[in-house]
């Protein structure tokens, strides 16, 4: 039964653009979705790692930021008279190239910032974060700063002579998000489930047991870091194509603030906390748009992340698995995990 | 904030029921979208604006409202986040289906909901926003009754002259507004043989333009251009003032608010030029009078602080001249409104509101050209010193 | 030569209110394991207090200050009671998720309550500047400056010349042990709190009639202290003190020297250069969270 559930809830998000046909709400999916690959990323650092990175949005904004200049082209002059000048390239290599380039920043930010480790670590990635969105907004030859990149164009797939497919429809863009959405989840499972991820859950327990027994640690960290890097930027570059402007707002703390809530109050260190967490998340601001003024609409978003962590301190998947599981003590793999978060 | 229209908003939860409701009620009322920063770090700019918006609605409504049906604001927070100006606009159209919106105070803002407008071919007209790129980009739903700096600094031309500025050193908040500013008043100024010095820029959020005073302080420079809105610039004023410096201080944009500029900083506000597009100060001299003083009276009555009136009144303005559009059409349809809109002709507080092509050729966006006013503080008091 | 004249001076006085909001933030941090991300609100908390005693009950403006940092103490004792003790045991990142949300709920609080338009304060102090050769300063500024002095120097004898002090110094070095010894963690865990909370709360009484108080004022103050605390190293106050002074100094050139776009980023520029290189920041001793 419980091997269903994906298959289930895949079944009935494809389902959505067939019944809900108000493009307001459609919209709120798409968005949501995006923030949610944003914050499945994050979880696999800080729920099968044990590192928070605050300065997560970082890599969504690279990969927006770069997914969008190949995309548009630019011409640069760089310090010594180089000039560079990048022609615009279909917008599909830009998913890719933004992809790869948050996932080199994240092996840089990986190599170098896991040396310090808790309350340090934190604090490196919102330097990190807040360094490269100064970078955004300062660097207005490339970026044009606070001018915003516009007119970014949908994405589009397709080859020369075969033939391309335009995403601009909500539906389209709602598969599109539904795709990436599934391959990522599909690409933490089978990395949280390999030697790497029992490797990785090994060190959360106990760092310098695994140590002694050989697993190596920043290797391991750094590659679950490139993984979430990677992924937070093919969130970033959809984020580009589908709202069609960005500015150096895309690297503003409020989005790290967004995919944490939905990765904690989800559960952490759960496939599947990301997603009920970001739905919750990602949808109250919508559903409170109806009856509170603006104000009362942030103070209750506030309330809700206290109450959520007060009543289920290790989120909402894992207090449901725990229902199901309690009357037949059978030893499920994921309350496992979520008795490590105790480890002090 | 008060809302009268919870009842429609909260159809927008679902999907089928928010299509009824909300053309069952279109039969009584217009509906207009105005889209602003309400929360977040412009929410006091946004409320400001959607404040001098109900006094237009009200106004209206008072006399009978339009083609027979009361209009009815639809206000919406957009979280003075791009995203949710996005959202928002989206929410609107479809939700809400206003024939027309008005917003979105920022530029980004605003470019974020330019899209949108094309996809639903839906006219938007702009209150605030000063970037270039709004109505050169091609966007054909895009009307604009705020100057963006390149026409503010022409305008400036001819008062430029009056104060002998030799050399200027230029303090522009970092986003598309301030260095816009420092672009097109530095070229200005160059044509007219003016050496431009220094181009100091100040976050957004930031408190403490010392440093950068200190350096200005420093230079030969005879006057400071300022460009920032009212709460960074009582800061500026108040710590140039600390530094001792005697420099003529011009600002622009016209987000200056000098009511609350002399409330805020006092003494150092004295001596500070403004370039503003409204003089609440001077009603004889602004277009209309009679309009002016009505809508310093309902401003007053409603009981806001004065120091708003040179903000909220671009909603005002904003309202009014999509009512006129409205009226002229004959119907509350989004492209009997876009056409309407180009032949808007009629004196708004701060000059007379008709627009002019912009853009590429087949799809230009509206711009107006308001009038510009050259104010001086002195003596706690605002003096008008060039128009 | 004036310029930098001017810069340090700017620096002295920027730097002693940076220092304050770092010690609040640091005593927490290093004693609680708090990363407390609602300290830039008790900030905006001080000056709106300060603006509704001073100027809405017409207090004198001293007393004022007095009473905002009272108050500051109060709501700091009242979070750690609410919301952090039911937390106790739990992992780093869930209490600063309730932090965030703390955060979001008094911003936005503040707002509902205050408005988003910016208020000021007025002072008894002369509004032209003390003007020494070629540099000049606010007499405000100036006091400012003393003030934020002589609270620095009454931390740093609460911390180490009182019995309250000797606990929560055992408590920061372990706290097992300290609560063996008969040490009330419980009660060190809140006077921590509200300690930090009122000199959170005094450098937002002290900065509030210097800038303007808004809600979004403490969003750029705990970024700010965060960073300070890295530069000193966790629960150390002269760590606090000299990050603070070395952090005012950093923006001031950069801003002065470098661009002044990239003021803000050359904090957190040293904060990662330090950490590559020292990663328990410049002064502390050898002590991680992990």
């Amino acid at each position: 039964m419980k091997r269903l559930v994906p298959y289930i809830a895949l079944a009935a998000f494809a389902s959505v653009p067939l019944w809900l046909h108000d493009p307001y709400l459609l919209n709120a999916f798409i968005t949501t979705g995006i923030l949610i690959i944003a914050a499945m990323s994050l979880n696999l650092l800080l729920g099968y790692t044990g590192q928070l990175s605050l300065g997560h949005v970082a890599f969504f904004g690279i990969g927006a930021y770069t997914s969008a200049l190949v995309s548009l082209g630019f011409d640069v002059e760089l310090i010594g008279g180089i000039r560079v000048v990048h022609e615009p390239w279909p917008v599909w290599t830009g998913f890719v190239i933004g992809t790869l380039v948050a996932a080199l920043c994240g092996y840089a930010v990986g190599k170098l910032s896991f040396k310090v480790r808790g309350a340090y670590f934190v604090i490196v990635t919102i330097s990190f974060a807040e360094v490269v969105r100064l970078v955004a907004l300062n660097w207005v030859e490339l970026t044009q700063g606070p001018l915003a990149l516009t007119s970014i164009p949908p994405m589009t797939l397709g080859f020369p002579g075969v033939g391309y497919l335009d995403f601009y429809s909500k539906q389209s863009n709602y598969y599109l998000v539904l795709a990436v959405l599934v391959v990522s989840y599909v690409v933490i499972q089978r990395l949280v489930y390999s030697r790497v991820g029992r490797a990785m859950i090994a060190l959360k327990e106990n760092e310098s047991l695994a140590v002694s027994v050989g697993i190596d640690v920043t290797r391991y960290l750094v590659l679950a870091a490139v993984f979430s890097a990677g992924i937070a930027g093919a969130a970033g570059s959809l984020y580009a194509h589908y709202l069609k402007i960005i500015d150096p707002d895309v690297f503003a703390f409020l989005y790290t603030v967004t995919m944490v809530i939905m990765v904690i109050s989800g559960g952490k260190g759960t496939l599947a906390g990301p997603i009920v967490g970001g739905l919750i998340f990602g949808f109250i601001p919508v559903a409170a748009r109806s009856f509170a003024t603006p104000e009362i609409q942030w103070i209750l978003y506030g309330l809700l992340m206290i109450i959520i962590v007060f009543v289920l301190p290790k989120g909402i998947v894992p207090a449901i698995e725990k229902w199901f599981s309690a009357p037949n003590t059978s030893v499920d793999p994921e309350p496992l995990q979520a008795k490590m978060h105790d480890t002090p | 904030m008060k809302r009268a229209h919870g009842l429609i908003t909260g159809a927008a939860l679902a999907a089928a029921m928010s299509t009824a409701l909300a053309t069952g009620a279109a039969a009584q009322t217009i509906k207009i979208g105005v889209n602003e920063p309400l929360t977040g770090p412009f929410a006091a700019s946004g409320t400001y604006v959607v404040n001098g918006a109900k006094i237009a609605a009200d106004e209206i409504n008072a006399k009978g409202g339009l083609l027979g049906r009361k209009i009815e604001l639809v206000i919406e927070d957009n979280k003075s986040n791009p995203t949710e100006a996005a959202a928002v606009a989206e929410k609107l159209i479809t939700g809400d289906k206003v024939p027309v919106i008005m917003g979105a105070w920022g530029s980004s803002l605003t470019l974020a909901v330019m899209p949108k407008l094309m996809e639903y071919k839906v006219p938007m007209v702009v209150e605030t926003s000063s970037s270039s790129k709004i109505t050169t980009s091609g966007n054909s739903y895009i009307f604009r009754i705020s100057p963006p700096s390149s026409v503010e600094a022409t305008e400036f031309k001819s008062i430029m002259p009056s104060l002998g500025i030799k050399k200027a050193d230029f303090l522009v908040i970092n986003n598309d507004w301030g260095r816009g500013s420092a672009e097109d008043f530095g070229k200005i100024m160059k044509a007219q043989n003016i050496q431009v010095g220094l181009v100091e820029i100040m976050d957004q959020a930031a408190q403490d333009m010392s440093a950068q005073l200190a350096k200005i302080k420093a230079t030969d420079s005879d006057t400071i251009m300022v460009t920032t809105a009212v709460e960074q610039l009582t800061l500026v004023l108040k710590q140039a003032a600390a530094l001792g410096i005697t420099k003529r201080i011009v600002t622009t944009g016209g987000s200056q608010n000098p009511d609350q500029l002399i409330e805020q900083a006092g003494a150092a506000a004295n001596g500070s030029m403004h370039l503003t597009t409204f003089a609440p100060w001077y009603p004889d001299k602004t277009p209309d009078p009679a309009a002016t003083k009505y809508f310093l009276g309902e401003w007053k009555k409603r009981g806001y602080a004065i120091a708003g009136a040179t903000e909220s009144f671009r909603g005002y303005d904003g309202i009014r001249t999509i009512a006129n559009a409205i009226q002229r059409a004959g119907k509350a349809e989004p492209a009997a409104i876009t056409d309407a809109l180009w032949t808007t002709d009629f004196a708004g507080l701060n000059g007379q509101i008709k627009f002019q092509k912009q853009g590429p050729a087949g799809k230009e966006s509206g711009q107006s050209m308001p009038n510009l006013y050259l104010i001086k503080i002195e003596n706690e008091k605002i003096v008008l010193s060039g128009s | 030569m004036t310029e930098l004249l001017q810069h340090i001076v700017n620096t002295l006085i920027l730097g002693s209110t940076y220092a304050l909001l770092g010690i609040g933030l640091t005593l927490i941090f290093g004693i609680m394991r708090v990363v407390n991300f609602a300290h830039g609100e008790l900030y905006s908390f001080g000056a709106y207090a300060l603006y509704f005693v001073g100027v809405m009950l017409g207090l004198n403006f001293f007393l004022a200050l007095i009473v905002a940092v009272v108050l500051g103490c109060f709501a700091g004792a009242l979070i750690e009671v609410v919301l952090l003790r039911p937390m106790r045991g739990a992992d780093i990142d869930t209490t600063m998720l309730v932090m965030i949300g703390a955060m979001i709920v008094m911003q936005n609080g503040e707002q509902f309550v205050w408005g988003g338009v910016a208020k000021s304060v007025s002072t008894p102090f002369p509004e032209l500047p003390l003007v020494i050769g070629s540099i000049s300063v606010s007499w405000l500024r100036l006091f400012v400056f003393c003030a934020a002095l002589a609270l620095i120097g009454v931390s740093y004898l609460l911390i180490n010349r009182t019995k309250l002090g000797k606990a929560m110094r055992a408590t920061f070095q372990d706290r097992d042990a300290a609560s063996l010894m008969g040490v009330n963690i419980q009660f060190i865990y809140m006077a921590t709190f509200a300690i930090g909370s009122s000199l959170a709360a005094a450098a937002g009484a002290l900065l509030g009639p210097v800038y303007v108080i808004s809600p979004q004022m403490g969003n750029l103050a705990s970024l700010k202290a965060f960073a300070i605390v890295i530069l000193g190293g966790l629960g150390s106050i002269g760590g606090a003190t000299i990050g603070g002074f070395l952090l005012a100094l950093a923006e001031e050139l950069g801003a002065g020297y470098v661009s002044s776009g990239y003021r803000d980023a050359m904090g957190f520029l040293i904060i990662i250069v330090v950490l590559l290189f020292r990663p328990t920041g410049l002064f502390a001793r050898a002590e991680r969270i992990g």
